[in-house]
């Protein structure tokens, strides 16, 4: 059911001891959108935020694509 | 050329559905369609634009301020050790605001640099520009050096001209992320708007009488009686002068100066003023030797006879000696500087302190002349006061008031905050002197410290910070108080829980914080001054009512003075003399903003008054419109008679129509109640009107003008809807995308109410919709409906009837709680999960790949928010690394279900840290629920006590069901007939497809609202009355009685059960008394108090009570000795040989037990915790008490009480 895909490169993981979906995560880039120019932004941990384009400050998570199914009661 | 703009700002009752939707799809490019509503923020906006224009505020105060002199030395050196000292002066000449601007460390963003409002709300922090102030100083008589400091950065009022808004179409407000009918006024700190409330304060340049117990207490001799002006300088800073009247008929003068209170005797003010003589100061306040009725003023004349005789004894002559001699007193108060003479010290203190409204900066001889007239005016005005010739005034009453207004209070502080800025460079000028030994000003070493080492060091300099902590707290930091009589709360959270709230914040006025703990109502009380210029229906009720008021929606503030240079002439034309005869009968005054003009007699006065009303209607002469020409008529011992004009700011007036000219014409509250003004064009009386009432519902506030047919109302009811409308849930704004509000409600179904005025389109209100038109039958049916319930029909409910949500932002800060600094390298956490750790597959079912919450995940208690992890910077990697590979969350908290709507990235303004602060916007969802609560816009509010199904509710012969049914009962008591009229339009209006016009006034006797509306309805084959037969829906049945039903407009409140409900059988205690804590927050409990206890007992439900008192409070098991009755002398004994945990233990009375001796047997003997043996004690049980009773018991022993208790059986 995973649906889950990122975009943006894969960095190959090295490391022998640690679980590869951990690696996964923290070298994948998300991306985002910015909140001026609606622009897509793609941000990996520790980076400064801004719009690589037009500079702004505040980005606004995407709504996620996994599944999303609630009990309707 | 730009085009004519074309946007039509015309509306009408009608629904005008198609405009409205063209009008928000493509907003329009040139002006808004609804002046009325930006027009009603105005006061706000003008008076901050005012801070920072040519000659506004700033300009005045910076002159104010004038030149501050320092010298140089060791200041406890003799005089005469150190000879003449070097003068450092120094002085601010301009100060300038810049717009919201990204800093300059900023080097990634090349093209926009402007923060726009919007960005500020997202990003949770203040929206504000840099203020910079030109300095210049000089040694002695050197030239002017120039500096630039920067003085902070200010909070900015959105849509003034400082800020990007201002002129903004609405198509380009709509691309800034604003409403598209932004009308600003607020201000954004810390993300959160802002808004300075206006306050009431006595009316400027005006001596009030007044009488008042506490002026007795001045000291010995103090009467009851005083004059008292509130003296207003140019820069809208105040200072207020009051004369006490003595017992002996003696005058003195009273002002504050930096919170403390000094009295000086008026003569020696007068003398001081001008070079004067006693004869000019008794003929000045007496009147003219020769003036007719002197012979009757002997009261008068014996105490000025008294007042300058008295004054003697000071011994001072020429105007030189007493400006000396003031100086000499004052000097140190006013921090004048030494090397200033005694006489121009005197000089300060008269330009500073004595009215100076009439010159307050470059003062000259005739500032000085009329500074003598108006004090002695007052004196006069004090004299026939105590002679009983004139009234008190009333300070609570409009007429004596004004408003101050928030830019004029923003300003104000930042004239005092640089005033303190300039003072305080003394300390580091003494500190620079201290250790470089007292070199002197001219020296080089000076002026290579002074910008750098000297001026940098003073306090204060950053204005910025001071002005935000003013606006986030509402507090004011002042050495001065500035003359008000509060210190705190000026500032409010302008709410966007609704519209109507939101507009209301712009709209209201407090009496003062100081009035609120008074414990007398006069100040509350409705008086009919305020006719026309506060609403009299829209004031809260309980513990503001009457204090904060709300201002007519017709009513305007000045906001800045007009052009009253050519009133001098005209009234000279027209007649004054400058001298004043003794009788009043024969002379009253002229002034004008506190000046005096001259004296002329009663006729005169009438002729002038009315001369310079027909001029300024009329737009001749130079007499501007919006002057106020108070005529005060000569009365049998009323109000001081004379003509007080004023021309400033801060006025209220409001449009009427002069009949003379069948024109426009302002009216203030000070003229308005010697004058007459007919309310309807029949109310007219020929020869006594002047005026006619625009409208009759310009008296009503912008709210309580939206309450359908409220003439048909009781009054409190008005005042009940105008509570509730501002409590709905509604529309509390279109671009709820880019808000960040703490808790915003919205109603999901708005619809336009059928019965509204025509004020509703006027004021864009259907732009934010507050609730839905509801089929209302009035009937007592399911049995449901007692005592104020209601039905909600099931279907309705499903159909979406008053469906709402609740839209919460949480922040998630990484950088709270931790020393702020700015740089980069300070970041020792990170959102996301820790690289080296574990990640849980439960943690991932909330948050992404980034640490950060699915956008659309429904979150339940307990669940993550976000996850972050400690890092610290590694320089050689370049790079955050994390350490403990632990991985640490923000959680959701509250009971209740939520969505997650939006997730918001916040960086830093230098656009250069990593992400550090995130804001959730959660939705939680908001169904009707059984015991939400709904009300009609008549103050009829009800809980829903039923959904019931729609098969088993009554229908109509043409089918209807109602979507809500109330009792009938709800409307005798309450008589909201407005309700019934409201059922009727509404009923009318939805079968023939119309807007119905609700305002109020419009109906009367000849032409009943119930006979247009009937026969509406018979038109459309219904009742004429609004009844008709109905069928029960269980049995189908047609009703014994026929059934009012009809469309009315229905506001779900915000008050909902899912907010309220407690409920609680264990849970938190008290440690102290193991008794509930009380709160719904932390899972308290309800007190059950004596009267809930008397009323359970008189039921006998003794059980009842063992139970809530006893059992579910501080149920305490106690072991208690019999023999000597206490609690506190039993020990559990503690035995050697068994095991610690064995359940077999005993507890043992120490004071009953006596040291065990040798002979004891084994089985008797026990030990305590020390391992002494004992014996005896061993009549100890348990027994079950409130535990607060064992804390008593230790409490009082304490005392050195003993409880003794006998324990049976
Ligand atoms: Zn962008």
């Amino acid at each position: 059911m995973s649906g889950y895909t990122t975009s943006g490169a894969q960095q190959p993981s090295t490391g022998a001891a640690a679980d590869a979906s951990t690696i996964d995560i923290h070298s994948r880039a998300v991306s985002y959108t910015c909140g001026d120019c609606d622009g897509d932004v793609q941000l990996k941990r520790g980076e400064p935020i801004r719009c690589r384009n037009c500079g702004h400050r505040v980005l606004y998570k995407k709504r996620t694509n996994r599944m999303v199914q609630f009990e309707a009661r | 050329m730009a085009p004519a703009p074309t946007t039509d700002r015309q509306w009408s009752t009608e629904f005008d559905t198609a405009r409205r939707q063209k009008l928000f799809q493509n907003p329009p490019k040139d002006r808004t369609a609804y002046p009325t509503l930006a027009a009603a923020v105005d006061p706000h906006i003008h008076s901050f634009n005012q801070i920072f224009a040519k000659g506004g505020h700033l300009d005045e105060a910076l002159k104010e301020i004038g030149t501050k002199v320092f010298l140089d030395g060791d200041p406890s050196a003799q005089p005469e050790d150190v000879g003449r000292r070097n003068r450092l002066s120094i002085k601010i000449t301009d100060v300038f605001l810049d717009k919201s601007v990204l800093p300059p460390s900023n080097k990634v963003s090349v093209g926009n640099r402007n923060i726009l409002p919007a960005e500020c709300r997202e990003r949770h922090v203040s929206y504000r520009g840099k203020l910079r102030a030109r300095v210049l100083y000089r040694i002695n008589n050197g030239d002017w050096l120039e500096t630039v400091r920067e003085l902070g950065q200010v909070p900015i009022m959105l849509k003034s001209n400082r800020c990007h808004l201002e002129n903004m179409s609405p198509a380009q407000l709509y691309k800034a992320k604003e409403e598209t009918e932004e009308f600003g006024g607020y201000f954004i700190v810390n993300g959160i708007e802002k808004i300075i409330r206006m306050l009431i304060v006595p009316r400027r340049n005006y001596p009030m009488a007044i009488q008042r117990p506490s002026y007795t207490n001045r000291g010995p001799g103090y009467t009851t009686l005083g004059v008292e002006i509130r003296s207003v300088r140019p820069d809208q800073t105040s200072q207020t002068n009051a004369l006490h009247y003595l017992n002996d008929g003696n005058v003195n003068l009273r002002f504050s100066w930096r919170k403390a209170e000094y009295l000086v005797p008026v003569v020696m003010v007068l003398k001081a003023l001008v070079e004067t003589n006693d004869r000019d100061i008794f003929e000045g306040i007496v009147g003219t030797a020769d003036s007719e009725g002197l012979a009757e003023k002997q009261f008068v004349t014996d105490r000025v006879e008294l007042l300058l005789r008295t004054y003697k004894v000071y011994g001072l002559h020429s105007r030189a000696a007493t400006r000396a001699y003031l100086g000499s007193k004052f000097r140190i108060v006013l921090q004048i500087p030494d090397d200033i003479s005694d006489e121009e010290a005197g000089t300060e203190f008269l330009r500073k302190i004595i009215l100076p409204h009439l010159g307050a900066y470059h003062i000259t001889e005739r500032n000085d002349a009329d500074k003598f007239r108006m004090l002695l005016f007052m004196v006069r005005k004090l004299y026939s006061l105590a002679e009983g010739e004139c009234s008190v005034e009333n300070p609570d009453a409009v007429q004596n008031q004004e408003v101050l207004l928030g830019g004029q209070l923003y300003g104000m502080i930042i004239k005092e905050k640089m005033d303190e800025w300039l003072n305080s460079i003394r300390f580091p000028l003494q500190e620079w002197g201290r250790k470089n030994e007292w070199k002197l000003f001219t020296s080089q070493d000076f002026q290579k410290d002074f910008l750098g080492r000297i001026l940098k060091r003073a306090q204060g300099e950053d204005v910025g910070r001071a002005m935000e902590y003013f606006l986030s707290t509402g507090n004011l930091v002042s050495p001065t108080g500035l003359d008000l009589q509060q210190t705190a709360g000026f500032c409010v959270v302008a709410e966007k829980l609704n519209f109507y709230r939101f507009i209301s914040h712009f709209r209201m006025v407090h009496r003062g914080a100081y009035f609120a703990q008074m414990k007398t109502t006069t100040v509350r009380k409705l008086l009919p001054e305020s006719w026309g210029f506060l609403c009299p229906v829209h004031t809260p009720d309980g513990a503001p009512c009457g204090l904060l008021n709300h201002f007519a929606h017709k009513c305007k503030i000045a906001t800045k003075g007009v052009d009253v240079s050519a009133i001098p002439k005209v009234v000279a034309q027209i007649g004054v003399s400058s001298k004043a005869s003794a009788s009043l009968n024969a002379s009253v005054v002229v002034q004008l903003d506190g000046r005096i003009l001259g004296f002329c007699s009663p006729k005169q006065a009438k002729v002038i008054a009315d001369t310079l009303r027909y001029y300024k209607v009329e737009g001749s002469h130079d007499i501007p419109l919006e002057l106020e020409i108070g005529y005060i008529p000569n009365s049998n011992s009323g109000q001081y008679p004379g003509i007080f004009m004023s021309s400033q700011s801060s006025r209220m007036y409001r449009p009427v129509k002069y009949l003379p000219l069948d024109k426009l014409d302002y009216v203030g509250p000070f003229e308005q109640p010697y004058m007459s003004i007919a309310c309807t064009d029949p109310e007219i009386v020929s020869g006594d009107s002047t005026h006619v009432e625009e409208d009759p519902t310009n008296i009503l506030s912008i709210v309580a003008n939206m309450t359908p047919f409220s003439d048909f109302n009781q009054s409190p009811r008005n005042m009940y809807q105008c509570q509730m409308g501002k409590q709905t849930m509604g529309t509390p704004a279109t671009a709820l995308r880019y808000r960040t509000d703490n808790k915003t409600y919205r109603l999901q179904t708005g619809q336009t109410p059928i019965v509204r005025p025509p004020l509703h389109n006027e004021y864009g209100l259907d732009n934010f919709p507050n609730g839905t038109n509801a089929v209302v039958a009035v009937i007592s049916y399911t049995g449901y409906d007692m005592d104020d319930a209601m039905i909600l029909n099931k279907s309705a409910h499903e159909r979406g009837f008053g469906h709402g949500s609740i839209y919460k932002t949480k922040i998630c800060d990484l950088a709270e709680g931790q020393r702020k600094s700015r740089s980069a390298k300070t970041v020792n956490r990170l959102f996301g999960f820790a690289p080296e750790g574990v990640v849980k597959a439960n943690w991932r079912e909330t948050l992404d790949d980034d640490g950060l919450p699915r956008v659309g995940t429904m979150l339940r208690s307990g669940d993550v928010l976000a996850a972050w992890h400690n890092v610290s910077y590694d320089q050689t990697l370049g790079d955050y690394v994390n350490l403990d590979g632990q991985t640490q969350f923000f959680k959701y908290k509250e009971d209740e279900l939520a969505f997650v709507e939006e997730v918001r990235v916040i960086g830093s303004e230098t656009a250069a840290d990593p992400c550090q602060k995130i804001s959730v916007k959660l939705r939680v969802p908001r169904s009707p629920v059984i015991g939400d609560k709904f009300s009609s816009r008549h103050g009829q509010k009800g809980v829903c006590s039923q959904k019931w199904p729609a098969i088993d509710m009554p229908f109509s012969e043409s089918g209807i069901q109602p979507d809500v049914i109330i009792n009938p009962h709800a409307f005798p008591s309450r008589m909201t007939i407005g309700m019934f009229v409201e059922s009727l339009a509404g009923k009318a209006g939805a079968l023939h497809g119309i807007a119905q016009d609700s305002t109020p006034f419009r109906f009367d006797e000849n032409n009943t609202a119930v006979d247009f509306f009937g026969h509406q309805l018979m038109k459309a084959g219904y009742n004429y009355y609004g009844n008709e037969p109905m069928y029960s829906g269980i049995t189908g049945e047609e009703l014994a009685a026929d059934i009012y039903i009809g469309v009315v407009y229905y506001q779900r409140l915000r008050h909902m059960v899912n907010d309220k409900y407690q409920v609680r059988t264990t849970g938190p205690v008290n440690s102290y008394t193991g008794q509930p804590i009380k709160g719904r927050k932390k899972g308290g409990g309800i007190r059950v108090g004596e009267m809930e206890r008397d009323s359970l007992l008189a039921h006998g439900t003794a059980f009842l009570l063992q139970d809530r008192l006893m059992n579910c409070s501080d149920y305490t098991k106690a072991t208690i000795c019999r023999d000597c009755g206490s609690f506190l002398s039993t020990t559990p004994t503690v035995n050697e040989y068994q095991r610690k945990n064995s359940k077999a233990f005993q507890v043992r009375c120490r004071r009953c037990a006596k040291l065990a001796d040798n002979s004891a047997s084994k089985t008797e003997v026990w030990s305590d915790g020390q391992g002494i043996r004992y014996q005896g004690g061993d009549d100890v049980t348990t027994v079950a008490v409130p535990g607060v009773l064992k804390y008593l018991d230790v409490e009082l022993a304490s005392m050195g009480i003993r409880l003794k208790f006998d324990v049976e059986p």
